[in-house]
C-alpha cells in the first residue's frame, strides 16, 4: 500500500505538485495520467526520494518514508524509466541482479532470480543472460528494465512511461505482458503515462493530474461515465468515450442465448446458429446485413467468434470487419455458450 | 554482371594509399641521398645513392618487393584485401632489406677507410622507413584488424630490428658511434627522461583526476578551471621553463630543506612542474568528458535502484568514463615524452640533452640519437595506451 498525504513540491516559489493525496492498495495498478508537464514524473520521483519533497508525507504500508535511508528504501521499491538506462558495461543477467546484489543475496539465489524472470518475459534464459544491452532490441531492452525493477520482489513497482518509446506494435504486446505479470505477481504499480488507452488497458485505478493537482482519482469506468468536470472529459477524448467504454466492458456482459433452430412461429426474419455434434457453431442463417438475404448461410470462421472475457470493443470491431450483426460466444472448449449482437449492444446502457 | 564484378573492372589501382606511399618511396629512394660519407664527425659528408650503396643482390630483392606492392595497389588480380595482406609481407620485407642495406653499406665502405670517417644515413632512407610503416598502417586499416593482432605482428617485425642491432648490423653507422662513445650517459639520460616523465605524470593524474570530476559535478567550477589550465598550455614550452626559473631559485634559497630535496631554479624541479602544468589540461578534460559521457537514465536507474553515491561513482561512471580518461592520459604521455626534450634546456637532463649537445657541436648524429629514441619512446608508448583504452572499453561496446 502506497498513500501520498497533501504532497506538495516547489520549484522556485512554483508549485510543480499541489496539495496531492491519494492511496494505492496492495495490489492495485495505479496510473498517473495527465498532460505532459503536470507532475507526474515529479510525484513518482518523490516516491523513491529521488527529489525530496517540500511538503506532505508519503506512506509505504504504514512506514513515513522519510524515516528509512533513501538507498534502504529504494531498494525495496522497483523503478522502471522511459529511457530504461540499463547499465551498458553489464550483462543482462548483471543488470538484473543489481538489487539483489546490493542486497547481498547469496549468489544461487540471485541465479535463480534471474531465470526465473527471464522466464516471466518470455526471454530465453540461455539465449539472452550473456547479451550486452545494445544487442538487445528496444522491445527486449525494456523487457529487461521491468524485470531488473522486479529482482529484489520489491513492495512496490514505480513506472514513468516505460513503454513511451517503443513503437506501436512492441508497447501493444508489452503492455499485454505488463497485465500478465501484475496478474501473476500482485505487485503494488504506480504507473505513469499520458496515454489514456495505455491507462485504460491496464489501470485498477487511475489519478488524473492537471497542472500538480489532483483532478479526479477513480476506477477506470466511473472516470468514463462521471467524468468530475470539463478537463477530465476532454481529457478522456469525446470522439470515441463510446468505444473506450466498451473497452471496459466484457462480452459476458452483453451476452444473450442462442438460438440453434429456426424461429418458425414469428414471421420476421431472424437467425439462428447451426452446430456440430460436439456443440461448435458451423454456420450462421441468416443475420448478416440487416437487408441482406434473411435465409443466407454463411460458414462460422475462427476469426469471428467471442470469448467471455473479450472487451466488447474488440466484439464490436469484429463485427464490422466481418459484416455480420451477431456474434457466437465460445467457451474454451469451442462449444456455443450464447450470442453477442449489434442489437445487443446498442440496446444496453455502456 | 555481378556488382563486385563491375565495381572492380572499372578502377585500376584498388589501394591508392599504398600506390602513392609506394611512388613516394621508390621517387625518394632514387632521386634523394640514401646515405653520407664524411671524413669525420663534424664535416658534411659525401652523399652516396641508393643503387650505389645497395650491394646488387638487396637492389634485385628490393626491386622485388617494389613491383609485389605495385601489384599489391591495383584492382586485379588481387583486390584490396588480398592486396592489403600482400603488403602487410613485403612492406616489412623491405624495411629490413633497407635497415640492413644501411648497415652493410657503412661496414663496407668503412672497412677501409679512416678511424675518423663516418656514415650516416640520408633522406632517402628515411623516406623509405616511413613509407614503408605506413604502408603497414594502411593495410591494418583496410583489413580492420583487431588490437591483439597488431599487437603481435608489430612485436614480429620490432623483433626482427632487434635482431639486426644484436648482429652489430648498424656498429658502422656514426649515430651508433656516437652511442658507443657516451655509451654509460646514454642509458642513464634514457632512464632520466622517463622518470622525468613518470614524475610529471603521476602528479599530474592525482590532481588532475579530481579536478576532472570536479568539472564534472560543479558546473560553476568548469569556467575557471578551464580558463586557467588553457592558459597554461597556450604558453611556450621554452618560456614556461623559463618563467618557473626565478621563481623556484627564490624558493630553493630560502627553504635549504627544499634545496636538500633538489628543488631550485635549474634543473628537474622546473622542468616537472612545468610538464604537471602541460598535462593537467587534456588529463581534466577527458576526465570531464568522460563522466560527463555517461548517459543520465543509466545514472538515474543506478541511484534509482539503490546504488550509493559512492557505488555509483564506482560500478557505473568511472567504469564507463575510462575509456575517455585513458585517452586523455594517451595523449598526455605522449605529449610529455616530447616535452622533456625541451626540459634539457634548463638542465633537467634526458634524451634533449644529447639533441641540444649535439646541436651545439655541428654533430647531428648525436642530435638523432637523442631525437630517434625519443620518436620510438612516444611511438610505443602511443601504442601500449591505445592497448589500453581498447581493454578499458566496456565489453558490451568494444
Ligand atoms: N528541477 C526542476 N526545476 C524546476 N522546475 C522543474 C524541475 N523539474 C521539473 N520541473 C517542472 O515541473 C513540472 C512537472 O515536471 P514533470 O513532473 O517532469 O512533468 P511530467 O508530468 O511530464 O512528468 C514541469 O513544468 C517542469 O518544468
Ligand atoms: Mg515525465
Amino acid at each position: 500500500m502506497i498513500e501520498l498525504q497533501g504532497l506538495t513540491k516547489t520549484y522556485d516559489d512554483k508549485d510543480v505538485v499541489q496539495d496531492i493525496s491519494l492511496r494505492i492498495e496492495s495490489g492495485e495498478f495505479g496510473v498517473l495520467i495527465g498532460p505532459s508537464g503536470c507532475g507526474k514524473s515529479t510525484t513518482l520521483r518523490m516516491i523513491n526520494r529521488l527529489i525530496p519533497l517540500t511538503r506532505g508525507r508519503i506512506l509505504l504500508g504504514d512506514e513515513d518514508i522519510s524515516h528509512l535511508k533513501p538507498e534502504t528504501l529504494r531498494r525495496r521499491i522497483g523503478y522502471a524509466i522511459q529511457s530504461i538506462g540499463l547499465f551498458p558495461h553489464w550483462t543482462v543477467a548483471d543488470n538484473i541482479a543489481v538489487v539483489p546484489r546490493l542486497l547481498k543475496w547469496p549468489k544461487s539465489r540471485i541465479d535463480a532470480r534471474i531465470d526465473e524472470l527471464l522466464d516471466l518475459f518470455h526471454l530465453a534464459a540461455g539465449e539472452f543472460r550473456d547479451k550486452y544491452p545494445h544487442q538487445l532490441s528496444g522491445g527486449q531492452a525494456q523487457r529487461v528494465g521491468v524485470a531488473r525493477a522486479l529482482a529484489a520482489d520489491p513492495e512496490v513497482l514505480l513506472m514513468d512511461e516505460p513503454f513511451g518509446a517503443v513503437d506501436p506494435l512492441t508497447r501493444e504486446v508489452l503492455q499485454n505482458e505488463m497485465r500478465r505479470v501484475h496478474e501473476r505477481t500482485r505487485k503494488t504499480i504506480v504507473f505513469v503515462t499520458h496515454d489514456m488507452d495505455e491507462a485504460l488497458k491496464l489501470a485498477s485505478r487511475i489519478a488524473i493530474l492537471n497542472a500538480g493537482r489532483l483532478v479526479q482519482y477513480d476506477r477506470p469506468i466511473e472516470l468514463l461515465t462521471q467524468p468530475a468536470d470539463a478537463f477530465v472529459s476532454d481529457f478522456i477524448g469525446k470522439a470515441d468515450l463510446g468505444l473506450k467504454l466498451l473497452s471496459r466492458r466484457w462480452v459476458n456482459q452483453y451476452q444473450d442465448r442462442a438460438r440453434t433452430t429456426p424461429d418458425a412461429a414469428s414471421g420476421r426474419p431472424s437467425h439462428y446458429w447451426e452446430t456440430d455434434a460436439t456443440g461448435r457453431p458451423t454456420c450462421l442463417h441468416g443475420g448478416r446485413l440487416s437487408d441482406g438475404d434473411p435465409e443466407a448461410r454463411t460458414a462460422v470462421n475462427d476469426e469471428w467468434i467471442a470469448t467471455p472475457g473479450m472487451p466488447m470493443k474488440e466484439a464490436l470491431s469484429r463485427m464490422v470487419w466481418y459484416r455480420v450483426m451477431v456474434l457466437p460466444v465460445i467457451d474454451e472448449s469451442g462449444r456455443l455458450i450464447g450470442e453477442v449482437s449489434m442489437d445487443g449492444v446498442m440496446g444496453r446502457q455502456p | 554482371m555481378p556488382a563486385v564484378f563491375r565495381h572492380a573492372d572499372r578502377r585500376l589501382v584498388a589501394n591508392r594509399v599504398l600506390a602513392t606511399l609506394l611512388v613516394a618511396a621508390v621517387a625518394g629512394s632514387l632521386l634523394l641521398p640514401f646515405a653520407a660519407m664524411a671524413p669525420n664527425r663534424l664535416v658534411s659528408g659525401e652523399s652516396v645513392a641508393l643503387v650505389a650503396a645497395l650491394s646488387p643482390w638487396q637492389t634485385l630483392v628490393l626491386l622485388g618487393l617494389a613491383l609485389v606492392l605495385g601489384v599489391a595497389c591495383l584492382a586485379r588480380p588481387l583486390g584490396e584485401h588480398r592486396g592489403a595482406r600482400t603488403a602487410l609481407i613485403a612492406a616489412p620485407l623491405a624495411l629490413l632489406v633497407v635497415l640492413y642495406g644501411l648497415g652493410d653499406y657503412a661496414t663496407r665502405a668503412l672497412a677501409d677507410a679512416s678511424p675518423a670517417a663516418r656514415v650516416s644515413q640520408g633522406a632517402a632512407f628515411w623516406v623509405a622507413v616511413f613509407c614503408c610503416a605506413l604502408m603497414m598502417v594502411d593495410a591494418f586499416q583496410r583489413l580492420r584488424t583487431p588490437l591483439w593482432l597488431c599487437s603481435i605482428y608489430a612485436l614480429v617485425v620490432l623483433g626482427g630490428i632487434v635482431a639486426l642491432f644484436a648482429a652489430g648490423t648498424f656498429d658502422a653507422l656514426a649515430i651508433m658511434q656516437e652511442y658507443f662513445n657516451i655509451e654509460d650517459a646514454f642509458a642513464a639520460q634514457f632512464v632520466t627522461h622517463l622518470v622525468l616523465v613518470g614524475l610529471a605524470l603521476g602528479p599530474a593524474l592525482v590532481v588532475g583526476l579530481p579536478l576532472g570530476l570536479l568539472a564534472h559535478r560543479r558546473p560553476g567550477a568548469r569556467g575557471p578551471l578551464f580558463g586557467v589550465l588553457n592558459f597554461f598550455q597556450t604558453i611556450p614550452s621554452i618560456a614556461l621553463f623559463a618563467l618557473l626559473v626565478t621563481p623556484l631559485s627564490r624558493l630553493g634559497d630560502a627553504l635549504p630543506w627544499l634545496r636538500e630535496w633538489g628543488v631550485s631554479g635549474i634543473g628537474a624541479a622546473p622542468a616537472i612542474i612545468a610538464l604537471i602544468m602541460y598535462s593537467l589540461l587534456p588529463i581534466v578534460r577527458n576526465t570531464h568528458a568522460g563522466f560527463a559521457g555517461v548517459a543520465p537514465a543509466t545514472l538515474e536507474a543506478a541511484s534509482g535502484m539503490g546504488m550509493t553515491a559512492t557505488q555509483v561513482l564506482w560500478r557505473v561512471e568511472i567504469p564507463l568514463a575510462l575509456p575517455v580518461i585513458l585517452s586523455g592520459l594517451r595523449i598526455v604521455t605522449v605529449q610529455a615524452i616530447g616535452l622533456t626534450v625541451v626540459a634539457a634546456l634548463i638542465g633537467a637532463g634526458g634524451l634533449g640533452a644529447f639533441i641540444f649537445q649535439g646541436l651545439g657541436q655541428y654533430a647531428i648524429d648525436l642530435v638523432l640519437l637523442g631525437a630517434v629514441p625519443t620518436i620510438a619512446l612516444a611511438v610505443v608508448a602511443d601504442f601500449l595506451l591505445q592497448i589500453l583504452v581498447t581493454v578499458s572499453r566496456p565489453a558490451g561496446a568494444r
